[in-house]
């Protein structure tokens, strides 16, 4: 009995971390979905939005009131980005996109890390509210408030995102242009705000990994190590496919906690690595299996 | 005569280089043309994939490392280090072929994720498996020389730039070109452009992984995953990128630009130096994606000859 | 209505359009033929606002148009079905339809054109809830017009509408765009498939290697010459 509960609460946990993933997966999929970008920079911008909120919770304000001021100044930011930079990539062909993107997402990554260690130096940062340690005991599982919490935001988020694309006007647009921007111009679409207004979007939603990650543990340079994590599961959900994020996320998270009960923490990263790569070369649907002839 | 002439001035310079451990008595500037012969050869070798056949690959990182691994595994283990350099080249080799074959099968367009991809779970992979840092054996510290790092990173380069210089050179560099000109056209002209992007891919590989032995003899302790990092996936990318993709010489010019820049902005500047490599980095992707040799080709400097055509 | 003066287009360092001037007027069908590659499909693209162009000037109803986007040109009042139909997809006949009045100002009619453009073409009241992506190539072209229907503007770029269709789809596909001509709607088509173009278009222009090389009434054009031997294959008598 005490074994299937201790893997429960391994499972428990994966599913929170897998929640989180998940997240992270959604504003990368966004963009690329979209227009086939991929921000390398986005774990750096996440971990900004980290900062952001330390910064607000040392005033005094909580980490989850926090969000929707971090959400705000990322969208902004995430729009600066955008105009500067992304921007000037939009007329290239895909190929040509997905590298560019690739390339000064790595560039603006060293900016943002480097920068955030030269302020804030490379130690290890969390937020630490009264509540961090509480948990709920259900079932013999214990589940943390905050993993709740979060998962709950994450959960309203989607619902919201779900409903801003297939409900309203923008959202009919956004899956207009994402499917032929030239016709959905001439469907007096303005394809370039759209875009820009896309990719603020998805760094905006950067602000909640963002405040469940400063919950945790962070530093300066802990962005790369998320963005890898949004990569593989943006893979395993087909490259774009923003509903298929959540049960990829979800996936990464449980098979990474079942390795941590099976084979113990050391190879929680690798195993689920390994399994990824083994559904992806199984079932091909998504990256590895799109069109496999040339 | 062009010919002759490129030849006669590579093999002034690299006698001058031969002798430079003779000359200079500096560790620091020794180090610093060791790193230089590095980055030159990662940069050279990914270029050939990159560059001439137009597979942007951001995977490199996994070739070095598995370079530098399987050479420091067997060095450490009393291999002579030119087996275990040769040894680890083949090693990156097996590595592509493995896994970055398939990355190559991927829709259009999709290589450069698909080997990124490959690179960060390498880079996890040993993160998890290997965590604790490599040292130096004792009897090993004792026979420690710079001059001999120096020319195994010399001689290393030198091979790397003959290999690359010859496969361009052939028809199996006339292939290459096409496909990168137009993949489509090439095939229908009846080159089996799978077979040639895989021969670039392989060869690519082995000459990182030598460049990753380089770093293994070098390196006197660090982190395993240090060398799986994906810096050593772009930073090849930006020298060439500096120097112009697609061109023998740009790599080397790449590097000599990085390195000397780097340098620079890291005595005077400190750790700021990063963020004004970072920034650089991408106002190169964005305006200059040529590279100095587009600059150096429209103002007809006599640098700027064979195989140019950039993208 | 439409006005083109001494238009110029570049692909980079390449002209492709010399000096092109060439007006509709109101309630006009007017044609622009040539074969492939002559420059049509260019032109009409950056009336479209969906290529740049050099030199020249653009005007619609007093309006300059040089150089805007072309989600700003179909608020001016011009509308386009491009070449290939270029429907979205992933999405019903129905939902691309209702896309093409996206416009702020379409939006409040937007009940009104979609029973309009099923009552020109009842078919897709039938397919509204299918992909778009799955029609038959004349069933395509339909939702296509269709589409550019919803805005209810009063002019109408048609960017080759006889491409990948049967002859008696093309037919088809002709008779409905000349009863929408006659309901007011100003068409400028441009037109591989010349003899048909030319029997329903008021007047034509001729386009060879980017210039206008012709010009005048179309049955007259139908007769010439010119026309009979460069693009209907006949002998000179």
């Amino acid at each position: 009995m005490r074994k299937v509960g201790f893997m429960g609460q391994t499972l428990v946990y994966g599913i929170l971390n897998g929640t989180v993933y998940a997240m992270i997966a959604l504003g990368i999929a966004l963009v690329f979905g979209i227009m086939k970008y991929l921000n390398l920079a986005y774990g750096s911008l996440i971990i900004i939005g980290a900062y952001g909120s330390l910064f607000l919770f040392r005033m005094g304000v909580d980490p989850f009131a926090s969000i929707p001021v971090i959400l705000v100044t990322l969208f902004l930011g995430g729009a600066i980005l955008y105009k500067l930079f992304f921007s000037r990539l939009i007329e290239l062909p895909e190929g040509e996109k997905i590298k560019n993107s690739l390339l000064i997402g790595f560039g603006l990554m060293n900016v943002f890390d480097n920068l955030a260690f030269i302020i804030w130096t490379g130690n290890e940062r969390s937020l630490t509210p009264t509540y961090s340690g509480v948990t709920f005991e259900i079932l013999d599982l214990r589940i943390p408030l905050i993993g709740l919490i979060g998962g709950l935001i994450a959960f309203f988020l989607i619902t919201i995102l779900h409903l801003l694309l297939s409900k309203t006007y923008f959202g009919t647009s956004v899956m207009a242009v994402s499917q032929d921007h030239e016709a959905a111009g001439l469907m007096g679409v303005n394809v370039n705000r759209t875009y820009l207004i896309s990719f603020a979007i998805s760094v905006g939603l950067a602000s909640i990994p963002s405040v469940l990650i400063g919950l945790q543990s962070f530093s300066a340079t802990s962005g790369m190590q998320w963005f890898n994590k949004g990569i593989v599961v943006v893979m395993l959900s087909g490259m774009g496919n923003i509903y298929a994020v959540f049960p990829a996320g979800l996936f990464l998270g449980i098979i990474e906690a079942l390795s941590v009960f099976f084979f113990g923490a050391t190879y929680r990263e690798v195993t689920g690595l390994v399994v990824i790569m083994l559904v992806l070369i199984l079932f091909p649907r998504g990256l590895m299996g799109k069109r496999i002839e040339s | 005569m062009k010919d002759l002439r490129q030849l006669s001035i590579a093999v002034c310079v690299i006698g001058l280089l031969v002798f430079i451990p003779f000359v200079i008595r500096s560790e620091y500037l020794i180090n610093l043309l060791i790193m230089f012969f590095l980055y030159s050869t990662i940069a050279q070798s990914w270029n050939l994939l990159g560059g001439f056949t137009g597979q942007v690959s951001l995977g490199h990182s996994a070739f070095f490392g598995m370079g530098d691994l399987m050479t420091r595994l067997l060095w450490t283990w009393k291999l002579p280090i030119l087996l275990a350099s040769f040894a680890g080249g083949v090693s990156s080799m097996l590595l592509a072929a493995i896994v970055g074959m398939p990355c190559l099968r991927m829709k259009r367009g999709y290589f450069p994720i698909g080997t990124l991809a490959l690179a960060v779970i390498a880079q996890i992979t040993i993160g998890n498996i290997l965590p604790l840092p490599t040292y130096l054996p004792r009897e090993y510290m004792e026979g420690y020389t710079h001059s001999s790092r120096y020319y195994l990173a010399l001689s290393i380069a030198i091979v790397t730039l003959w290999v690359v210089w010859r496969t361009v050179n052939s028809r199996t560099g006339l292939a290459f070109l096409a496909i990168r000109n137009d993949e489509a056209a090439a095939e229908a002209m009846g080159i089996k452009t799978f077979k040639f992007k895989v021969k670039a891919l392989l060869i690519s590989a082995f000459l990182t992984g030598l460049g990753g032995s380089i770093f293994a003899y070098h390196q006197v302790s660090y982190y395993h995953e240090a060398s799986f990092n994906l810096s050593w996936s772009f930073l090849p990318t930006l020298a060439t990128f500096i120097g112009g993709l697609g061109t023998i010489i740009g790599p080397i010019l790449g590097s000599v630009c990085f390195l000397t820049l780097n340098e620079l902005f890291a005595i005077t500047l400190g750790q700021i130096h990063l963020v004004i490599f970072g920034f650089s980095f991408v106002l190169i992707v964005l305006f200059l994606p040529g590279g100095l040799m587009s600059l150096f080709k429209q103002i007809k400097l006599p640098l700027s000859t064979r195989s140019l055509r950039g993208p | 209505m439409l006005k083109v003066e001494h238009l110029d287009v570049l692909y980079g360092d390449l002209q492709v359009l010399w000096d092109i001037s060439l007006e509709v007027n109101e309630g006009e069908f007017v044609a622009l033929i040539g074969s492939n590659g002559a420059g049509k499909s260019t032109f009409i693209r950056a009336i479209a606002g969906l290529l740049k162009f050099e030199r020249g000037a653009i005007t619609y109803n007093g309006i300059l148009l040089n150089n805007k986007s072309p989600h700003n040109i179909v608020e001016v009042g011009i509308s386009m079905v491009p070449e290939g139909r270029r429907l979205f997809p992933k999405m019903t006949v129905l939902k691309n339809l209702e896309m093409g009045a996206f416009v702020k100002k379409a939006r409040m009619t937007r009940f009104e054109a979609l029973n309009q453009v099923y009552a020109t073409f009842p078919i897709l009241k039938e397919r509204s809830q299918q992909l778009a992506g799955l029609l038959s190539g004349g069933e395509q072209q339909m939702v296509a017009i269709g589409r550019a229907l919803m805005a209810q503007n009063k002019f109408l770029l048609l960017d080759e509408m006889s491409l990948g269709l049967s002859p008696l789809m093309v037919k088809n596909i002709f008779e409905i765009i000349s009863k929408i001509n006659k309901n007011g709607i100003s068409i400028l088509i441009v037109e591989q498939n010349v003899p048909l173009t030319l029997r329903t278009a008021n007047r034509a222009y001729l386009m060879e290697s980017g210039r206008i090389v012709g010009q005048g009434d179309a049955k007259i054009l139908l007769k010439s010459p010119h026309v009979k031997e460069a693009y209907l294959g006949m002998k000179p008598v």
